[in-house]
This record gives C-alpha cells, sequence and structure tokens, in this order.
C-alpha cells in the first residue's frame, strides 16, 4: 500500500477505534469478558484509508479480528460493546450494518459471494468487501470464491490482511512460499499488536 | 389391473417431487442453483424441467461454496433451492452448513434468518448400485448434528408438496433438509 495521510478527522477516528481496543483490552484483563477476544492494533491507517471507499449500503465480511472492521463500518460503540460483553466477539453481527463475521477461517467468502450474487440479481449499485488473512488467501475456498467472482463479475473485492500469522503458525513457513496477491485484490502488510487472542497478560476469570 | 396401480405408483414420487418445484418457481423469490440444475446428469435435474432456465443457476463443483453462496442470497432476501444430487456429496457442504447455516440464528442474536432450502437424494440401487460411495443414507447423523436446520425424509409421494410448501411458508424462515430416495423415482 502507498504511504497514507489521515485527515483531522480520520486522526480522531483512529483514537477512537485505539481507545476502544484499549477499553476492551482492559475489560477482558479485569475478568468481565468471559469469551476470546482478538484485538486489532497498528493497521490503523491502512484501515482508515480502505474503508474511505466503503459506503455504508455496501455489506463488510469479516472474521475472529473484527472489532476495527465493525466500528469503521459504523456499527456504533455501544452496540459492539454490548456484544463483546455478551461473549460475540469472534462472531460480530449487524443486519442493520450490513455486517457478517465468522470465526471459521474463510467462512465468510462465499456467505459473501452469495450476498454479492444477491445484490447482482436485484441490480444494486452495492459492494461487498471480504477481509481475510494471509492464510486465508492460501485456501481453496479462497481460490473458488475469487475464481467464480472474477469470471462472473461480481460486485465483490477481497482485502488480504497480512500479518503472516495463523493463530501462531507463520504462513510462510509452513507453506514454504506464499501465494501472489493478483492485482485486484486489495493487500497490506502489518505487524500484529496483540496476540492472536487475549491480551498478552495471564487473566484469572 | 395389477399392472395399472404399479404404473400409477412409480409415477408419484417424481410427478410430486416435479409439482413441488413447480410450486417453488413460480415464487418471485425463489433461486435453483446447484449441479446439473440446468444440464441433465441426475435425477434431481428430470424434477427441474418445469422450472424456467431463468429460475436456475448450474454450478461449478464447490459443494462448500455453493452452501455458502445459498445462504448469501437468502441473507439478502432471496430463497434458494439448492441441489446435492447424493447425500454423499452433501458432506462436501458441512462446514458451510454445520458452521454458518445452523448457527445464524444464534450468533445473530436472530438479526439474520436465512431461509435455505437444501435438497439432496440418498443415491439409488436399483437398477444399478452406485456403490458405498454413492448410495449412503445419512440421515440420522445429519439430525443429530443440526440444531436450527429442520431435517425432513421424503418416504411417501403424499408427503412431498406439503412439505416443500412448508419449507417455504414457514413464517419462522428456518432451513429445510430435504431427503429424497433415488429408488423411490422408479417404485413409488
Amino acid at each position: 500500500m502507498k504511504s497514507i495521510k489521515l485527515n483531522k478527522i480520520e486522526e480522531l477516528k483512529k483514537k477512537e477505534i485505539i481507545n476502544f481496543e484499549y477499553e476492551i483490552k482492559k475489560l477482558y484483563e479485569d475478568g468481565k469478558i468471559k469469551s476470546p477476544i482478538h484485538l486489532s492494533g497498528d493497521n490503523e491507517d491502512q484501515l482508515i484509508s480502505i474503508f474511505r471507499k466503503i459506503n455504508r449500503d455496501d455489506w463488510v465480511i469479516s472474521s475472529w479480528r473484527n472489532h476495527y472492521h465493525a466500528l469503521l463500518h459504523g456499527i456504533s460503540k455501544t452496540k459492539l460493546k454490548k456484544l463483546i460483553m455478551s461473549g460475540k466477539s469472534m462472531g460480530i453481527i449487524s443486519k442493520k450494518n450490513n455486517f457478517y463475521s465468522s470465526s471459521i477461517v474463510g467462512g465468510g467468502l462465499s456467505i459473501g459471494l452469495g450476498i454479492a450474487l444477491g445484490l447482482k440479481m436485484e441490480g444494486s449499485k452495492s459492494f461487498v468487501y471480504v477481509f481475510i488473512g494471509d492464510m486465508t488467501f492460501e485456501t481453496g475456498v479462497f481460490h473458488e470464491a475469487y475464481k467464480y467472482a472474477k469470471n462472473f463479475k461480481l460486485p465483490i473485492k477481497f482485502i488480504v490482511e497480512d500479518n503472516n500469522m495463523s493463530t501462531n503458525s507463520p504462513t510462510d513457513k509452513v507453506w514454504k512460499n506464499k501465494s501472489i496477491i493478483p492485482k485486484d485484490v486489495i493487500y497490506y502488510k502489518y505487524k500484529r499488536k496483540f496476540p492472536h487472542h487475549g491480551t498478552g497478560s495471564w487473566v484469572l476469570f | 389391473m395389477g399392472q395399472e396401480v404399479g404404473f400409477y405408483f412409480s409415477m408419484k414420487y417424481k410427478e410430486e417431487l416435479i409439482k413441488s418445484m413447480t410450486f417453488l418457481s413460480k415464487k418471485k423469490d425463489t433461486i435453483f442453483l446447484g449441479q446439473s440444475v440446468s444440464y441433465s446428469g441426475n435425477a434431481i435435474f428430470n424434477t427441474l424441467k418445469d422450472v424456467p432456465e431463468n429460475k436456475k443457476i448450474e454450478l461449478p463443483v464447490f459443494e462448500d461454496v455453493q452452501m455458502g453462496m445459498s445462504t448469501g442470497l437468502a441473507i439478502k432476501g432471496f430463497t434458494p433451492i439448492t441441489c446435492y444430487p447424493r447425500f454423499d456429496f452433501l458432506i462436501l457442504a458441512m462446514n458451510q452448513m454445520v458452521n454458518h447455516l445452523d448457527k445464524i440464528r444464534h450468533m445473530s442474536n436472530k438479526e439474520l434468518k436465512p431461509r435455505v432450502i437444501i435438497r439432496t437424494s440418498i443415491g439409488s440401487k436399483k437398477p444399478l448400485n452406485g456403490g458405498v460411495q454413492h448410495t449412503q443414507d445419512y440421515t440420522e447423523i445429519f439430525k443429530n448434528i443440526l440444531t436450527e436446520i429442520n431435517v425432513v425424509l421424503l418416504n411417501e409421494p403424499k408427503q412431498i408438496l406439503k412439505e416443500y410448501k412448508k419449507a417455504y411458508l414457514r413464517k419462522d424462515s428456518v432451513s429445510t433438509l430435504m431427503i429424497e430416495n433415488g429408488d423411490f423415482y422408479n417404485e413409488k
């Protein structure tokens, strides 16, 4: 990705989403969230830049690490916090906000494909944006979904968020090599700020 | 006389399936998708003969993606009739069926209530036996593993239209797995 310059409003948004994750981190460390959490961090600039193109009528499909995607697509902090506190962090869903996430690797890809097909059949101008990690990019389901979407010109965009980690397994080691990202797939690289799940602190529940 | 009665019953199972598909095809929101919905190749194809081509989407062989696509279409308000010619092939769609479609109401606090009608068939053993990879009946296993999706075994012709109507019209929009039996196309 090219270097990103945020405007003042975007800088405020960046602070807001970082603060939100720290609030969740504290709640988790205080033992108040009884389910796994997967915190986002150090990819704010890239995401804010990507979300400039995403309209509220568009669909966003995410994974277990979804808090930033949810906030940037318009899910309120209050609603998101409520869902996280009720144990739904790994699968945030909001019909009102056209937002779906799954905690199964690649789970959202084909669902996003179906939504995109539905949008095309309706004649809608909306798009589906599917966020996946670099390990999901290497799976067969991505290959199938990408090929079908491209060949049938479905209104869907794929975004690969490359932190080179699948839980704690490095993608480039377990596959030996990583595949080439097609030009029509949005891609950025970042280093994970928090562990795969949790906060890195031992929590007594 | 006996032969005439036999002939009547031999057509009934398939006729009821054709009638059910025709009923569904007249609904604005339905869409038929899967393998061999537009091109011949299995028994299910023959039951779609009166379904207009613009209501069908012939898909590649990617069973799990097909199930996810069906869920996505249903989230968008369509009612997909997603066809898997044999039970043995439906197993390849278990991830999307069990981990997603079957859990979405729970995961979304009932904000998303997709209705998908899944069609499959226990492979026929007569006159040709397809062998262990083409003829299995996994009905009880699916009943055990699914928590939200309704499982219906279509044993008798008189059930068929009633069950398909119920699957389409039920107000809770719960998805249904319809299990047909390939041998009954010729026997009942």
